[in-house]
């Protein structure tokens, strides 16, 4: 066991300070992380739904199926062409949902597809609803909710989790949507917006089958939605900076810690030790002190993010938590590596006398 | 060939306008086995010649000569080996590391610069410790050994690698008369038995005698007595 192990162990309160801040750093983290998964996560449902198929929209809809309006014909020409298996269509609208009089804002999905998140579309008159109405309202399978202006009524089949788009979801089949939609928006006529096909034609294939498409994996369409983005950049600034805090709160630490141990680096050096060695010991420490902040903070983290309210968004995804803990552990060695020029400095001559 | 030769080592200090001369010109050798103590009047230049001896400074001129290796031909990584395998400090103020048990003190020199603590290093610090009075210590720390007890620990660390030049700074300073005198025997019986040229810097006119030469500094400079 190297020496700067040992004194991790033996003086542990030494370290203490920066064990905790580093910490609740790591906690702050880790619920930053959630809210930025969280909130991506309830508006883009819909399309992560549709698993790994190609989305083909009209091109000047931007990649934003709520703005795109299929030409005719585009789904049964999709069909045509070489590698496609199925296609189905794919429809948005936002209106309001009320269960005994509680008014919640949803949106209308029409679909043709199941996948492994949905199943068959439900026939005329009943929908697929996203578990986060349950949570909401107070709505079970077989009750009956008034959708849109007309208070259309439809009954409640089955619930699906993680499909939110901002809203809950209400999932119709296709032609359903079409007719439904038009209560919701009298003065225009509803049209399909998206095709979602499976198979092996690539999107630039799809995109060709008629004039004015446009085709995009799922990954790509939710990587153009603005809000999405404006989202995501926002939380990453701030985890940006929390990282910046760390890296800053780690360097102070040490810097500490090596002013106070000028004598004792004086005579390890003055016994032999190399400038790398004293600073191969300080890094083992701030790996060893920042490992352990991660295991207790993303330990915290995870509990603080139960206890929330379920109405915000929160989601812990594990890709995160180990970048994060990669990232905390290389921010904890870079601090520490800051003290390297005064250790330098350290005269071994020194240490005598 | 001596252990140590010293030619013509000088060392300054920038002091404002003026350079302090610390050493000043001193040739001086040491054999394999010899004892050599340095004594002179407080700020005469001792410590500082024992730093340039030491690898911990480099001279302002002049040579210094460890066996037939030139320490001033040595570059920052050749020289912690150096003060690591070829040199053992015992420091004025003792200056063990204080998280550690004084067998751990003793391997610590191994450990440094990227070395093993093997079954052999355990049976040397072992031993060194019976040789040092302190059998039964060697899982104390620092603070719970008496102030001889923790000299002893220090002459420990220095012999741990098997130097060949020995350095020690007045290791007396902190002991009472009796303890002072039973730390330099024990320092002295080391030296012969392993046969290393040492140096001692003492003020304590009771142990100068346990030398097998005795040299005094004044002003930087030297004078055989
Ligand atoms: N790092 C330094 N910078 C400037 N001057 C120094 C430095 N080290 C020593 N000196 C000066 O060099 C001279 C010799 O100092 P040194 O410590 O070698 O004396 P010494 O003989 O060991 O004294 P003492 O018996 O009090 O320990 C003194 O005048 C001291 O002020
Ligand atoms: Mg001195």
């Amino acid at each position: 066991m190297s020496i700067a192990i040992r004194e991790l162990r033996r003086r542990f309160g030494q370290f203490l300070p920066v064990l905790v801040a580093m910490t609740l750093l790591v906690v702050l983290l880790v619920v930053l992380g959630a809210f930025l998964d969280g909130l991506s996560r309830s508006q883009t449902g819909v399309l992560r739904a549709q698993g790994d198929r190609v989305l083909v929209l009209s091109d000047d809809a931007d990649l934003a199926p709520s703005r795109s309006r299929l030409p005719d014909g585009t789904v049964e020409a999709l069909a045509q062409v070489d590698g496609v298996e199925e296609v189905g269509r794919l429809s948005t609208v936002a209106t309001t949902a009320s269960v005994d009089g509680d008014v919640q804002d949803v949106v209308l999905v029409g679909y043709d597809l199941a996948t492994d998140t949905l199943p068959e579309p439900p026939t005329s008159g009943e929908a697929v609803v996203d578990a986060k109405l349950a949570d909401l309202v107070d709505v079970e399978e077989g009750d009956t909710l008034a959708v849109g202006p007309d208070a259309r009524e439809l009954t409640v089949t089955t619930f699906v989790g993680d499909v939110s788009a901002g809203s809950p979801t209400i999932w119709v089949a296709a032609d359903d949507w079409l007719e439904l939609a038009d209560t919701v928006n009298p003065t225009e006529r509803a049209t399909t917006q998206a095709a979602v096909v499976s198979g092996d034609a690539t999107p630039d294939e799809l995109a060709g089958t008629g004039d004015g498409l446009a085709a995009a994996t799922v990954d790509d369409v939710i990587a153009a939605d603005d809000v999405v983005t404006q989202q995501s950049s926002t939380f990453q600034g701030i985890i940006g900076v929390t990282f910046v805090v760390t890296l800053l709160v780690v360097a102070l630490f040490f810097v500490l810690l090596t002013i106070e141990r000028v004598r004792l680096y004086a005579v390890l050096k003055a016994i032999g030790a190399r400038t790398r060695d004293l600073v191969a010991g300080l890094a083992a420490q701030a790996v060893a002190v920042a490992a352990l902040a991660v295991v207790l903070g993303i330990g915290l983290g995870i509990g603080l993010t139960l206890l929330v309210p379920p109405d915000l968004p929160l989601v812990i995804v594990p890709a995160r938590l180990a970048v994060l803990a990669v990232a905390t552990v290389v921010v904890a060695v870079l601090g520490a590596l800051g003290t390297l020029r005064r250790i330098l400095r350290i005269d071994p001559a020194d240490a005598i006398g | 060939m001596p252990a140590l030769t010293i030619d013509k080592a000088r060392k300054e200090f920038p002091s404002g306008e003026q350079t302090i001369v610390a050493v000043d010109d001193v040739d001086l050798s040491v054999d394999d086995g010899e004892f050599l103590v340095l004594e002179g009047p407080s700020g005469s230049g001792k410590t500082t010649l024992l730093t340039l001896a030491g690898a911990l400074a480099t001279p302002t001129s002049g040579s210094i000569r460890l066996g037939d290796v030139e320490l001033g031909d040595l570059e920052g990584n050749e020289r912690s080996a150096v003060r690591r395998d070829r040199i053992g400090f015992v420091f004025q103020s003792v200056n063990l590391i204080p998280f550690l048990s004084a067998t751990e003190n003793l391997l610590a020199v191994r450990q440094l610069g990227g070395g093993r603590v093997d079954r052999d290093a355990r049976d040397r610090a072992e031993q060194l410790l019976e040789e040092l009075g302190l059998g039964g210590r060697g899982d104390n720390v620092p603070d719970e050994l008496s102030g001889g007890q923790r000299q002893r620990v220090a002459i420990g660390r220095a012999l741990m690698n098997d130097p060949d030049l020995l350095l020690v700074d007045e290791p007396t300073s902190a002991l009472d008369s009796e303890l002072g005198r039973q730390v330099v025997e024990l320092l002295r019986d080391e030296v012969d038995r392993r046969g290393v040229a040492a140096i001692m810097v003492t003020h304590d006119e009771r142990v100068t005698d346990l030398g097998d030469r005795i040299v005094k500094m004044v002003d930087g400079a030297l004078v055989e007595s």
